[in-house]
């Protein structure tokens, strides 16, 4: 199979044919503003509605993570020629899953578990990626992600132990796992075959949704709790 | 801001900070003779922090929210963001040198730490004087300390 070749610097990316460039550009930018809005969304609003100071301070810390990871991939943007306005989150519309009302705290437990879970797939599909500072960017991030999707199913494995509790996380998937798929991108995209063409990413959507899937499944299961 | 981040939890106390505790708790409205708790180590620090402490998230969230109507701060602004990474570092540190390997704690360590110099970055911004609760809580953290908040009327501090 062909391979496209490292694209180590962002002036050997300056060579490359534009349909390469704008796929790069594509995915840094979509990068660049879900990290934004999901630190605005839900972490930044989710520690007003965490119960106790070490959940608060750990919900901040979070928040200042999924900051980070914006900063990192606008700053490539901005080196890659990313149009200021295409980065103007009051002009981009954000991806459905941005658009759940964030309404208590074991809803925002769910979110990370399951949102950040999504969110790895994504990332995951990047460390192999043919431009090296993308992939980079993709590796420092990875284990921030991992972190707070663990956070995620470490306090709903907490919430849990009681019947209410349960019946909340239950509630909160059922309201939030609808809407996760549709994250990944419609089936026989145009823009997934450039980008797996250039060797950007490396899966489908199809095939990235489906994983994603079996792993919501088999991350919430244990915690007797069902997907919709 | 230069600080000592985390490295004088678990020290004795000293009568300036003493003072730094007592100047926070009557700018929020609270009782600035309330008993101080130290912990001693990050487990204890850690149990401590697991319990509600509403009445003083409270008041400082009001406060927050007194000062967010005159001022603003940016949280991606990447010479912030480069303080919290410092203050994880710190925590990270600190952590280890107590034999401490929790990675969620040493987050909580930082998510404070950073909690509270967005909270002071807010009351500079915003022109509040030297003596405002923010700046005082700031200063523990700055001095090393990592102030823990007020648990059955105490402050309990590490």
């Amino acid at each position: 199979m062909f391979a496209y070749p490292s694209i180590k610097t962002v002036d050997e990316f300056r060579q490359q044919p534009e349909e390469y460039q704008t796929a790069v550009r594509k995915i840094v930018r979509s990068h660049a503003l879900n990290e934004l809005y999901g630190a605005q969304v839900f972490d930044e609003p989710a520690i007003r509605l965490a119960p106790t100071p070490y959940a608060k301070w750990l919900t901040c810390r979070v928040a200042m993570e999924e900051y980070h990871h914006h900063v990192r991939f606008k700053e490539l943007a901005d080196q890659i020629g990313v149009r200021p306005e295409e980065m103007d989150i009051k002009r981009k519309r954000p991806l459905n899953i941005f658009e759940v009302p964030l309404e208590s705290w074991e809803q925002f437990c769910v979110i990370k578990m399951l949102g950040d879970l999504a969110e790895i797939l994504q990332v995951e599909d990047l460390l192999h990626c043919s431009f090296v500072p993308l992939r980079n960017i993709a590796r420092t991030t990875m284990p921030e992600e991992k972190f707070h999707a663990q956070f995620g199913l470490d306090f709903c494995v907490d919430l849990v132990e009681t019947p209410q509790g349960r019946a909340k996380v239950q509630q909160a998937v059922n309201g939030f796992f609808p809407e996760v798929p549709k994250f990944f991108g419609a089936a026989g995209s145009k823009n997934n075959e450039l980008y797996r063409k250039y060797g950007i990413k490396l899966r489908s959507n199809e095939d990235m949704r489906a994983d994603y899937i079996a792993r919501a499944k088999s991350t919430v299961e244990p915690l007797g709790i069902s997907l919709p | 801001m230069n600080g000592a981040w985390f490295s004088a939890l678990g020290e004795a106390l000293g009568e300036d900070e003493r003072s730094e505790i007592a100047a926070y708790l009557e700018g929020l409205g609270m009782d600035a003779a309330m008993p101080v708790r130290q912990a001693l180590d990050w487990k204890e620090a850690s149990e401590i922090c697991r319990k509600p402490s509403e009445e003083r998230w409270r008041a400082e969230e009001d406060e927050r929210g007194r000062l967010e109507r005159g001022a603003r701060v940016d949280p991606a602004d990447p010479e912030w963001l480069a303080l919290t990474e410092v203050l994880h570092g710190a925590a990270a540190v600190a952590a280890a040198r107590g034999g401490c390997a929790d990675a969620a704690l040493i987050r909580v360590a930082a998510g404070a730490a950073s909690y509270a110099a967005y909270q002071a970055r807010l009351a500079r911004a915003a022109g509040a004087a030297s003596r405002h609760p923010f700046l005082r809580k700031y200063a523990l953290y700055c001095g090393g300390r990592w102030p823990l908040g007020v648990y059955d009327h105490s402050f309990a501090i590490f």
